[in-house]
């Protein structure tokens, strides 16, 4: 079918909004969206492809290095795809850190979606703000695992160390000060009259088309789909986890579901830190032979990963579905469609909080 | 030393203006680059100003191990930064290659084989205090007096 089209803006790949290299293909007719197109390819790395034929041990590490925002995730859904597939159990005490791992390093990957929409934005006070408040959460990540971003914490049969008394203390009295920072910054979210005109009816995707987009995350959270793969996760279970659902289907509703997934993941650090009864951190097992499909929930949705294993603990097949896809195709296919202007298209993209890194790996 | 070269130095230690490009990381880098203008960082206050337009840019900071996709275009995008300029590796990955130089993957490093690199900051990822000492000792060695080096 022959369109019209007025002008073709590209956007990217090197942009003053985008964190990584994409470059967004707008057609426009006056400043409204007709269309849009992705282009991604400038992050293909292989991980996959030099993953195959490894042990487990060398794989561990280039799965954290899939994502670096998201890093303990992608750490946690492999091992504990190993140790499902080797009938390998977790220490008590070990699960439960593996959770507070993997909520802190959720908080500092939120705080950065939402700082990057705030600058896009061009609110640059709140963003800076959040970036504060972020320093503290990458704080409380290092004393707990010893690294800031690619930390390696979690090894199959439990974590590689445990939490001193001490810095157990240090980390309710941060989470404390964290939070009431946080909804102070929640509330200037929601009141802001400014931000309610650049964020509000802007990037509209309904729960039809959330739905026939297969979008996953924060993003079909805000448009009214309780998904979250955390609800199938034994020792979040235990945690009476619940999904944070909102129905506001636009860049307001998926902001303001992820300042409400800091306030349920401080939540959650809080009542793992009480339920933490000491023992050991490691327990011990044999890596087996199998074939697996497992999943998590990343920071940014669904994160599956398919494996088969040989009876050395070598990865023969590996398959890795990352969770920014599918809202890299809703974004384009309906919420950056029909905004009334050119100045809302990198504000509706950067609220998906596309990841391009585990996109492409 | 003339007046104007002095007032020229001057100028230019304390207003650096910075682009990253990212050419296949695993965004452990970008994100330690992006905590540089945390406030507890504070890039500002040295007159470094991060902003992602290489027309504008004096520092270049190389991000990634240099995927297949970046062939000729971090060339064109080097290219763009007018002179003086320099370009600084942020971790292992544009120094060697780190965990992705294997058989079999779709990278190409080092990066200085592509764009010639003034500094180099490893790490995986360096920690923002040290891509903020890369940024600031490369200020006088490179941007001092850089019209009497030219003579």
């Amino acid at each position: 079918m022959k369109r019209t089209v007025d002008v073709n803006i590209p956007l990217g790949p090197i942009h003053p909004c985008f964190k990584e290299p994409a470059r967004l293909k707008c057609e426009t007719r006056g400043e409204r969206v007709i269309g849009a197109e992705v282009e991604l390819g400038y992050m293909k790395k292989g991980i996959e492809r030099i993953m195959k034929g490894r042990p487990w041990q060398e794989v561990m590490f280039l799965a954290e290095r899939v994502c670096g925002i998201c890093s303990v995730i992608h750490n946690m859904v492999f091992i504990e795809a190993i140790e499902k597939i080797s009938g390998i159990e977790v220490p008590p005490r070990a699960a439960l850190l593996r959770v507070i791992a993997n909520e802190l390093d959720r908080m500092q990957s939120h705080m950065l979606a939402n700082f990057s929409y705030c600058y896009t934005i061009e609110h640059e006070t709140l963003a800076m703000y959040l970036l504060d408040i972020r320093e503290q959460v990458m704080d409380e990540l290092e004393r707990l695992t010893g690294a800031r971003v690619t930390c390696a914490y979690i090894v199959p049969g439990g974590v590689r160390c445990d939490i001193r008394n001490e810095d157990r203390d240090t980390l309710s009295a941060s989470l404390d000060r964290i939070e009431h920072d946080l909804h102070r910054y929640a509330k200037m979210f929601e009141t802001g009259p400014m931000i309610a005109l650049r964020s509000k009816g802007i990037g509209i995707l309904t729960e039809e088309s959330a739905l026939q987009a297969h979008v996953v995350g924060p993003t079909a959270r805000a448009s009214g789909i309780a998904v979250d793969m955390r609800t199938n996760h034994p020792t979040y279970r235990k945690l009476n986890f619940a999904p944070v659902v909102r129905h506001g289907c636009d860049n307001y509703a998926r902001v303001m579901v992820r300042f409400d997934e800091l306030s349920a993941s401080i939540g959650l650090i809080r009542q793992s830190l009480r339920a933490l009864s000491p023992g050991v951190i490691r327990g011990g097992g044999i890596c087996k032979a199998g074939t697996l499909r497992y999943s998590g929930e990343a920071p940014r949705g669904e994160l599956t990963y398919s494996i088969t294993t040989d009876e050395y603990g070598r990865v023969a097949e590996i398959q890795i579905q990352t969770p920014s896809i599918m809202n890299i195709e809703a974004c384009c296919h309906y919420m950056i469609i029909g905004v009334d202007s050119i100045a809302d298209v990198t504000s509706a993209f950067v609220s998906a909080d596309p990841c391009i890194a585990c996109t492409e790996r | 030393m003339t007046l104007l070269q002095r007032i020229k130095d001057l100028v230019r230690s304390r207003s650096i203006h910075v682009s990253y490009v990212d050419v296949g990381s695993c965004n452990g880098c970008d994100i330690e680059i992006l905590a540089c203008l945390a406030p507890r960082y504070d890039i500002e206050q040295y007159g470094i100003y991060v902003h992602n337009n290489p027309r504008e840019a004096d520092v270049l900071l190389v991000v990634g191990a240099f995927t297949l996709g970046w062939e000729e275009k971090l060339k064109m995008v080097w290219d763009k930064i007018p002179e003086p300029k320099a370009a600084i590796a942020i971790g292992n990955c544009p120094i060697s290659g780190g965990v992705f130089d294997r058989r079999g993957s779709y990278v190409d490093p080092p990066v200085s084989k592509h764009i010639p690199i003034a500094a180099e900051v490893p790490g995986c990822p360096p920690r923002p205090t040290e891509i903020l000492s890369a940024i600031l000792s490369i200020r006088d060695t490179v941007f001092a007096g850089w019209e009497v080096k030219q003579r």
